[in-house]
């Protein structure tokens, strides 16, 4: 097991570095966009892997938290703190709105719960529309954190780290006690609460560490493209996107929301210019197929498929008719 | 599978850098636009298509630029500042333009500032008309179109010199257009010494004003100043009849209010009546080539325009103009010839930069008479004499 | 007070309508548990086809509804059969995502076949105003007033007196017990599923005169009526019809004494507040 984890991460630093390989060789600034975006999005969906694919719980709601960093920094830095504080402080501000979000919604199941991240996500939007501090509809400059000739490179680069934190912060999930108790929770929450996990507060700290990886891609999304309005910035459209993506690849996998981003962005700038107006039809019927014929992501997918061929290779072991959430406390402990 | 994976990126890695190293063309000329083709504000940047197309066609007709045909490169912004600024990137690093024009909503325009004067690439705004936009002072950015202040300046003007009411109402929409143009019809009125008895905002998308009305009805203001598009324009006229709302003036900062559409039936049709508004051109203005500014738009995209379309088409003659002036590709040489610019009589009045990049574009304050717009203000450019105070509602035919 | 009564009286005049909508959403989600992010973008489609009517044929949306409302139940019933049933007993999430999909498609299609400019129908009625003492009424609001009655009355009648009703809310109370009754528990189901929608094709021609139509109207309407349903109780239709009048009343409240900029944000705020403090809604008996 372990040499095994080991290749996994020489394996996931080789590509890191294979990521850094664009801020090299690409100078077009504007394909170093798109690649920025694509990182920071493989970011966010890594972000909300954490509480929607380990903990399974839907959330549509969170670029309440992206919102928050982006603003955060904008509204900071106008009072004259440092930028690398002020990125610091609004992601912790933000963790902090997110304690008190969870408190409410996370009493709730299912759909319900759905809807009340959903609900945040848009009072948020209409509060910043509606005051003053945040320039209401007119919005906000936001300072960079980089200049100069290598802006894009930096930013690039910035995103990629960010991206890697969050894959670590997903790897260290995983495979720690947290994350299987997570994961029981996801499978059947009554059950793990039954055998004694205290579902609320793994499940608040999810959201916590997930608020604060995605506050701080918001920060940096801001920073990079120095104006934000509340109908940009806090529309539940990027929520959808980060639930998306990270499906798509495969939630509850490590390289799901990676390849998620990889594909969906890449497909989105490129029917951008070819087909301008279609992109949203297409996410559509992506979604639509992948619900149907994929329903556990591209990743989750080929994981499946190679569980099956080595299952098929050797004879099946007798295993316990338990609940899978009873098997993740207990591989936990 | 990690290999797998790995090949996937690598190959999509490759797949874009080939994609970025585009050759450029050779004969031609090429100007960037960035404009709203889809999202929210697609229709607007229909408008500004339409004013481009025009525009193209009579340049390449008399020549082109610098002997060479002009065309126009587009990126859509999706309505959206990020996109835009996406687009500066595109068109400027990757397409090489020499100048720039856009965007058409004044938050896309304010995202694209620092960009384009970072590149040092000229830009010139056909249509945004919030005041920040202009803040930054950079020496890269020219406004063709008044701004939000001046539509507010041009109103009190307009009042002090038809009667001199004390008290006004601002009731706006809730987006950047209604929020600009509110700070500074506030402004404007306060220095004007004017009572501001109430400030109502209201949701575009929910269209039941009736209660914001009401408000605004209380408070009994001589002077109502509306910012609104042309539906909720449209629904408020209908609902101040059905509130009977009944201020000595409706004044208005343009845009619903002056859309060709507004004072017919798919506007507001006999609603529209006696209301006020600023205006940046009109079909009827006495510049010359704006009524066959008019009818060529009529002909050829069978609606007649509104200004953001003439705006564009002012834009990109200036930017033809200056690159045939400057003699060259070179994005300073063309900045300075922007600089130099005059264009005394365009069908979009004079053009002509001042020293902070703004052309003094003459705000016109029109009235719907007659189921026309007339333009009552400037004494010299106005055609007809303006009806006040609004006839009450139960009073109209 | 004369404000406050005439603001009630708009605020239930918009909320029949919103009745409508969350009636439509109570028999799919309250009775079918299916989770359905399209809503309000099936109601988006009722409405174009009510303003093609209405902009080809001339027909007046007062007639046209429907059309949009046999139009709905019909494209309803195909959207279950070739997507949702298949993922029928898989998780909310599943349905959730699928339905999000759907809304994607049915958005960006009208985009493309109508473009993201906004429309209105400009019919005479709407301009005309009933007075009553101090009190003024639109008069094609109070027209859709009493025809959305007309439809909520009937819906509960179907559901409480037919056989087709007692089915679903038989399918409602126990899935798994209801087959032993003998119903047919798919095509209920996708009966269930068509007739929620026409009520929202329903919903979006009556509101057409009313409203502006944009590809994205639906979207705020989707989150309008699942705060009905919460509001309502789960599974209680009657109650979505409650939940409809009073959402309707509390935006208008809201915005004649706090403000129009925050009538939406009224709707979350309600939502919220009902699910912190009574999951089960006003008139819900099951739990949350």
């Amino acid at each position: 097991m372990k040499e095994l984890r080991g290749a996994k991460l020489w394996i996931t630093i080789g590509l890191v570095a294979l990521s850094c390989l664009p801020a090299l060789v690409v100078e077009n600034n504007y394909l170093l966009q798109v690649c920025f975006r694509i990182a920071l999005f493989a970011a966010l969906g890594l972000a909300w892997n954490l509480v929607g694919g380990y903990a399974g719980q839907l959330s549509l709601g969170h670029v309440a938290f992206f919102g928050l960093g982006a603003y955060g920094l904008a509204i900071l830095a106008s009072h004259s703190v440092p930028v690398p504080i002020a990125v610091l402080i609004a992601s912790l501000l933000a963790t902090l709105v997110a304690a008190l979000i969870g408190k409410i919604v996370f009493r709730l199941r299912g759909p319900y719960f759905t809807l009340a991240t959903i609900a945040c996500g848009e009072v948020l939007r209409l509060t910043a529309t509606n005051l003053n501090i945040t320039g209401g509809a007119i919005g906000l400059t936001v300072p960079t954190v980089f200049t100069g000739p290598m802006f894009w490179k930096l930013y690039y680069l910035s995103a990629v780290a960010l991206a890697a934190g969050c894959f670590l912060v997903n790897f260290w999930t995983a495979n720690s006690r947290f994350g299987y108790y997570l994961m029981a929770i996801r499978e059947d929450e009554d059950t793990a609460s039954a055998v004694g996990v205290d579902t609320a507060n793994y499940k608040l700290r999810s959201l916590l560490l997930s608020a604060f990886l995605t506050a701080m891609a918001g920060a940096l999304y801001g920073s990079a493209f120095q104006y934000i309005v509340p109908d940009n910035i806090l529309t539940i459209d990027i929520s959808v996107q980060m639930a998306i993506i990270a499906m798509l690849g495969g939630a509850g996998t490590l390289l799901g929301p990676i390849v998620g981003a990889i594909l969906l962005l890449g497909a989105s700038e490129t029917f951008k210019t070819q087909f301008q107006e279609s992109h949203l039809l297409i996410y559509g019927v992506l979604i639509v197929l992948v619900v149907l014929f994929l329903p556990e992501g591209i990743v989750g997918g080929i994981e499946q498929l190679l569980r099956s061929r080595r299952k098929a290779a050797k004879p099946p072991a007798p295993t316990p008719n338990q609940s899978p959430a009873i098997s993740a406390v207990e591989k936990g402990n | 599978m990690q290999g797998k994976i790995s090949l996937i990126l690598i190959s999509a890695v490759a797949v874009m850098v080939t994609v970025g190293c585009q050759k450029g063309a050779g004969n031609t000329v090429k100007v960037g636009a960035i404009t709203s083709v889809t999202g929210s504000q697609a229709a607007f940047g229909e408008a500004h298509k339409n004013g481009y197309a025009i525009a193209l066609d009579e340049i390449n007709n008399k020549g082109g630029v610098l002997g060479k045909k002009l065309e126009l490169d587009i990126y859509d912004d999706q309505s959206k500042p990020d996109q835009a600024v996406q687009g500066v990137s595109k068109l400027v690093d990757q397409d090489r333009v020499p100048v720039l024009l856009g965007a058409y909503s004044s938050e896309n325009t304010k995202a694209i500032i620092p960009a384009v004067t970072q590149r040092q690439i000229p830009l010139i705004i056909p249509t945004a008309t919030a005041d920040n936009v202009m803040d930054s002072k950079s020496p890269w950015v020219f406004r063709i179109c008044a701004g939000a202040n001046d539509y507010a300046r041009a109103t009190i003007a307009f009042l002090k010199a038809n009667g001199a009411p004390k008290k006004i109402a601002i009731v706006y929409e809730n987006t950047n257009f209604g929020q600009a143009n509110r700070k500074s019809m506030e402004a404007a009125a306060k220095e004007a010494g004017m009572d501001i008895v109430a400030i109502e905002s209201y949701e575009a998308k929910s269209p039941d004003y009736k209660p914001v009305l009401q408000r605004v009805k209380q408070a009994n203001p001589d002077v109502v100043y509306l910012c609104s598009y042309l539906l909720d324009a449209s629904t408020l006229m209908r609902q101040s009849q059905e509130v009977d709302f009944n201020p000595k003036y409706y004044t208005s900062a343009g845009t619903g209010f002056a859309a060709a559409e507004f004072p017919t039936a798919k506007g507001a049709g006999k609603n529209a009546e006696y209301t006020f508004s600023v205006s940046q051109w009109l079909p009827a203005v006495q510049w010359p080539g704006s009524k066959e500014f008019d009818d060529a738009y009529f002909k050829r995209f069978n609606s007649h325009p509104a200004y953001h379309a003439i705006q564009a088409y002012a834009a990109l003659h200036a930017a033809a103009d200056a690159m045939n002036r400057a003699g060259s590709l070179d994005s300073a040489k063309i900045r300075d010839a922007i600089k130099s610019l005059n264009l005394p009589s365009t069908p979009f009045g004079p053009v002509q930069f001042d020293a902070g990049g703004q052309n003094q574009h003459p705000v016109l304050i029109t009235q719907v008479q007659g189921g026309q717009y007339h333009i009552v203000f400037p004494q010299d450019a106005a055609d007809a004499k303006p009806i006040i105070p609004a006839p009450k509602w139960n009073e109209r035919k | 007070m004369v404000h406050f009564l005439q603001a009630c009286m708009n605020g239930l005049l918009t909320g029949a309508l919103y009745a409508l909508i969350g009636m439509g959403l109570a028999l799919i989600f309250g009775v079918m548990r299916i989770v359905n992010f399209a809503h309000g973008s099936f109601l988006m489609v009722g409405m174009y086809v009510s303003y093609l009517l209405f902009e080809r044929l001339k027909i007046n949306p007062y007639y046209g509804f429907i059309a949009a409302g046999i139009f709905l139940f019909g494209f309803g019933y195909l959207v279950y059969k070739l997507l949702i049933q298949p993922i029928r007993d898989r998780s909310d999430f599943m349905q959730i995502l699928m339905t999000t999909g759907i809304a994607l498609i049915l958005v960006d299609t009208a985009q493309l076949t109508f473009g993201a400019d906004y429309h209105q129908t400009n019919i005479d009625l709407v301009n005309r105003a009933v007075h009553f003492g101090p009190f003024t009424l639109n008069a094609a609001s109070l027209l859709s007033f009493g025809i959305a009655t007309v439809f909520i009355v009937g819906l509960r009648e179907f559901v409480v007196r037919s056989r087709t009703g007692q089915a679903l809310r038989a399918i409602a109370q126990n899935r798994d017990v209801a087959p032993l009754m003998g119903i047919n528990v798919t095509r209920i189901q996708g009966f269930s599923f068509a007739l929620g929608i026409a009520f929202a094709g329903i919903a979006g021609g009556l509101l057409l005169p009313a409203l502006y139509l944009f590809p994205s109207v639906g979207e705020d309407y989707t989150l309008k009526a699942f705060v009905i349903v919460v509001l309502g109780g789960m599974g209680s239709i009657e109650g979505a019809a409650m939940g409809g009048l009073v959402l309707g009343v509390a935006e208008s409240l809201t915005s004649t004494y706090i403000g129009n900029q925050w009538a939406l944000a009224i709707d979350f705020v309600l939502f919220l507040l009902m699910l912190s403090l009574k999951p089960s809604g006003i008139f819900g008996r099951q739990r949350a």
